[in-house]
């Protein structure tokens, strides 16, 4: 458990945008759980706000760029899962 | 997990499909086919299958083949077959419509091409069927939007059938019917199955799925989506009794025609309180152009759905009722298919285009491809053209419609030069642009250079450097 990185991690994935809404994928509850170790082995779940959606693969990537260019983190394991399965009440108000 | 990817040759058939409106938005505005000529003569036959097989079944295999492997989590099966299928479409309905040429006199051809051109048609559609069946029913259990899939494309085939059928009869080759007689009786429940079941059943399906996603709405239950499906099932299926009646002898009439209707009429009222509920639900309050514009499609739906039977029962006449199969074509499926293409266009782009800056960075957004307000001026332009063709076709006023389809035309024909403009990022500055090499064709996506992160399905393990 290494709370101050998970909030690090989370902090930079702010900057990664849904390129149909505009928002982060924190703020769209599309990450269910960010979990880091003291050495700084970090795992993320995360989804979709639809299965297959050809956009899932990107966003992977792009969430384990951004988690992985943290000081401190040392690897990043990023699970994709659709249980529960997203829906549009997991939105952040704004 | 598989992912679904970008379905290659998509761009392809939206470009064919809006040839062939524009073509016969043009051939309406020189005064070819009906109110000018009757509604059966060749004609009219020709225009009107340069809209049902040209632009709306194009249009939406195109759309199929890109949303149904996302739909399901699946990539595409058969994908090789997606361009045979296109090519084999565009000839046959070139043939068919060479065939109705001659029948109309214009050219000196064998009336066989009728046949041979179904037959192409009946080819290029078994091998879109093959290709969206075999998707649909890898993944496990069958939706319920799949479900609705799969009865379109059952109308389809009894589309595809009935009208080979009714091409060898034109063709002077319908000896081996007897004394069963398929025309004319047949071709309200051809129609019936072509642009109800196989275009308005499948849009309705995937609406459903799709606005979700588009509105960040919740999705309606299945026990509230599965009515649309019975009554809409059981209309289409009294639709196929009526088209095979004549082999038992029996002629369906007007009565079976609005026994029909009645039943897609119910399942078109669970169908707008459903979209009507998505709307009101939804969490993208700022409305994009393509939902917006379809509005006016929802609007021509329930105005032809519900004046359509009461025309068959006054037996109000050609005029009257080819006023709302018009607005039914145009208005609904043809509005609803134009606003959609917009936003499949903006979206497949991006993909081809902004992937690789996903959390790298400032990209644009979808919606930023878009030239607005000036799309939505052309849908206006458009649905103008469709409200006033449809008063004109029911006046039986042939110039006003001539004018009415000009405007059509003009709509359309900016809408197309808007989405070439999304494919060649127009709308974006220069310096947000890729280089030159590496942007979207405008025919066909780049499908393979992206596959790799598509289809990556393994955990990510990426230190930082």
């Amino acid at each position: 458990m290494n709370a101050g990185l998970e909030r690090l991690v989370e902090i930079a994935l702010r900057d990664v945008l849904d390129p149909e809404i505009g928002r982060s994928v924190v703020d769209l509850g599309l990450i269910y759980a960010i979990a880091a170790t003291p050495d700084g082995r970090v795992s993320i779940t995360m989804t979709t706000t639809t299965r297959g959606c050809p956009l899932a693969g990107f966003l992977k990537e792009a969430v384990a760029m951004a988690a992985g260019a943290v000081e401190g983190v040392t690897a990043v394991e990023v699970t994709l899962t659709y249980e529960p399965a997203w829906e549009p009440a997991m939105i952040a108000a704004e | 997990m598989p992912m679904a990817s970008l379905s290659r040759w998509t761009m392809s058939y939206f470009a064919a499909a809006l040839a062939f409106l524009v073509a016969a938005e043009a051939l309406a505005v020189a005064g070819i086919g009906y109110p000018a000529a009757g509604l059966v003569e060749p004609a009219t036959l020709l225009l009107v299958h340069f809209v049902a097989i040209g632009w709306l079944s194009l249009a939406m295999a195109g759309a199929l083949l890109q949303f149904v492997p996302v739909l399901v989590s699946s990539p595409l099966a058969f994908p090789r077959l997606a361009l045979p299928a296109l090519a084999m479409l565009a000839a046959g309905l070139a043939l068919l419509c060479a065939g109705f040429a001659t029948l109309a006199g214009w050219i000196e051809a064998p009336l066989d091409l009728l046949p041979l051109g179904a037959a192409f048609l009946l080819c290029g559609f078994s091998l879109l069927g093959l290709m969206l069946v075999a998707t649909l029913l890898s993944a496990r259990p069958v939706a319920l939007f799949a479900r609705f899939v799969l009865t379109g494309l059952a109308c389809l085939a009894a589309t595809a059938l009935s009208g080979a059928g009714f091409s060898t009869l034109l063709s002077g080759h319908g000896d081996w019917l007897g004394t069963v007689t398929l025309l004319p009786d047949g071709l309200p429940f051809h129609a019936l199955l072509g642009l109800g079941g196989w275009l308005g059943l499948i849009a309705v399906g995937v609406s459903y799925r799709l606005f979700v996603m588009f509105m960040m709405a919740p999705e309606p239950p299945s026990r509230r989506v599965r009515p649309v499906l019975l009554l809409a099932g059981l209309g289409f299926g009294l639709a196929l009794v009526g088209l095979a009646a004549p082999f038992a002898g029996i002629e369906p009439g007007a009565l079976w025609i609005t026994a029909i209707l009645a039943a897609l009429i119910l399942a078109s009222l669970f169908y707008a309180r459903d979209i009507l509920t998505l709307y009101r639900a939804r969490r993208r309050k700022a409305l994009e152009i393509n939902m917006l514009a379809s509005i006016p499609a929802f609007g021509a739906l329930g105005l032809g759905l519900t004046l359509l039977p009461v025309a068959v029962i006054a037996h109000a006449g050609d005029g009257a009722i080819a006023a709302l199969v018009f607005l039914i074509a145009f208005g609904w499926l043809g509005g609803l298919t134009m606003a959609q293409l917009v936003k499949i266009v903006s979206f497949v782009t991006w993909l081809e285009t902004y992937t690789p800056r996903l959390g790298r960075g400032p990209a644009p957004r979808v919606g930023d491809l878009v030239a607005m307000p000036r799309t939505g001026w052309w849908f206006l332009l458009y649905y103008g053209g469709v409200g006033l063709a449809a008063a004109t076709l029911a006046i039986a006023a042939s110039t006003g419609f001539r004018l009415a389809m000009a405007l059509c035309l003009a709509g359309t024909a900016g809408i197309v030069t808007e989405l070439i403009g999304i494919r060649r990022l127009s709308q974006i500055k220069a310096s947000d642009r890729p280089p030159a090499h590496e942007r979207p064709r405008l025919l066909a996506a780049r499908a393979e250079e992206r596959k790799p992160a598509h289809v990556e399905t393994g955990r990510i393990a990426r230190p930082r450097a």
